[in-house]
């Protein structure tokens, strides 16, 4: 059957109609291409330990009594008449250093721990070394 | 045969202007991986500076720091040096000394504990007096422990 130019228009027409459909199909409506998805990082410091820094001690007053083997009775009556119990702990002239000692030494590993914790807080807080 | 002939050509001809037109994408193509791949390396190269300045901004104020707990950790031996002194210096003997003259070293005695314990408050970051910012002469330092106490007194015999 010989078709006449009309119809051979009309076939290749359609033709190229199911062509284009079936290409939409296939790429399901995205031959303009799907957005690309962006990932991106955004650095974020971590947050600043704000800690206060400790309050400061209050020392109380301690009074010290020397006592000898002279004025022993004098120091006892002054307790007793103050209203104290006539009672004293003591250490000998050697434990005193000993204790002065200690004490200097439990002052300075505390002035070295706050100066530590500063000079962290200052390495890490300061600058922007994190 | 003519008709063949010019076909050919044709064919030549589109395929040439085809394959000049392929090989001119790709070469621009390639010139966009390379202008990219170029920023990519100076970025790269731009982050490396500023890493090893950071580095050194490091590396300076960790010398710094050892530098002052150096300081720190020499005034605590001279302090405790200082403070043996004070009980041995000339053969003292503190407890003979407490004997013949009991009140004067009581008065001695109570004074250094103050001031020792006043010492505390300031290592645990009490600030300081007037007083302690301005003493300068012997007389007026708290003797247990004036680098701590008095910032501005300078040691002298």
């Amino acid at each position: 059957m010989k078709m006449s130019h009309y119809g051979t228009y009309w076939v290749s027409f359609f033709k190229g109609v199911i062509l284009v459909l079936l290409i939409l199909a296939l790429t399901g409506c995205s031959i303009g291409g799907e957005k690309k998805i962006k990932i991106f990082s955004v650095e974020k410091p971590r947050e600043k330990l704000n800690y206060e820094m400790p309050t400061p001690l209050q020392m109380e007053e301690i009074k010290w009594i020397i006592i000898t083997s002279e004025n022993a009775d004098e120091v006892f009556k002054r307790l007793q008449d103050a209203g104290i119990d006539p009672v004293l702990f003591g250490i000998t002239d050697k434990d005193f250093q000993v204790l002065a000692r200690n004490f200097a030494q439990i002052r300075q590993k505390l002035q070295e721990t706050n100066n530590l914790l500063e000079e962290y807080k200052k390495y890490y807080e300061d600058t922007n070394n994190q | 045969m003519f008709s063949t002939i010019r076909m050919i050509f044709a064919v030549l001809l589109i395929s040439g202007i085809a394959g000049a037109g392929m090989y001119v994408m790709k070469l621009r193509a390639d010139n966009a991986t390379l202008k990219a791949n170029q920023i990519k390396l100076e970025t790269a190269v731009a982050e490396q500076t500023k890493v090893l300045e950071q580095q050194k901004a490091d590396f300076a104020a960790i010398m710094e720091s050892n530098k002052k707990l150096n300081v720190l950790i020499n005034t605590f031996k001279k302090d405790l040096d200082d403070l043996d002194k004070r009980f041995t210096k000339k053969n003292r003997d503190i407890g003979k000394l407490a004997i013949n003259k009991t009140k004067a070293i009581e008065r001695i005695i109570n004074k250094g504990g103050n001031n020792a314990a006043r010492c505390i408050e300031l290592a645990s970051g009490a600030e300081h007096t007037e007083e302690e910012l301005k003493a300068t002469q012997k007389s007026e330092i708290n003797p247990e422990c004036p680098a701590l106490a008095n910032p501005n007194y300078v040691h002298y015999e």
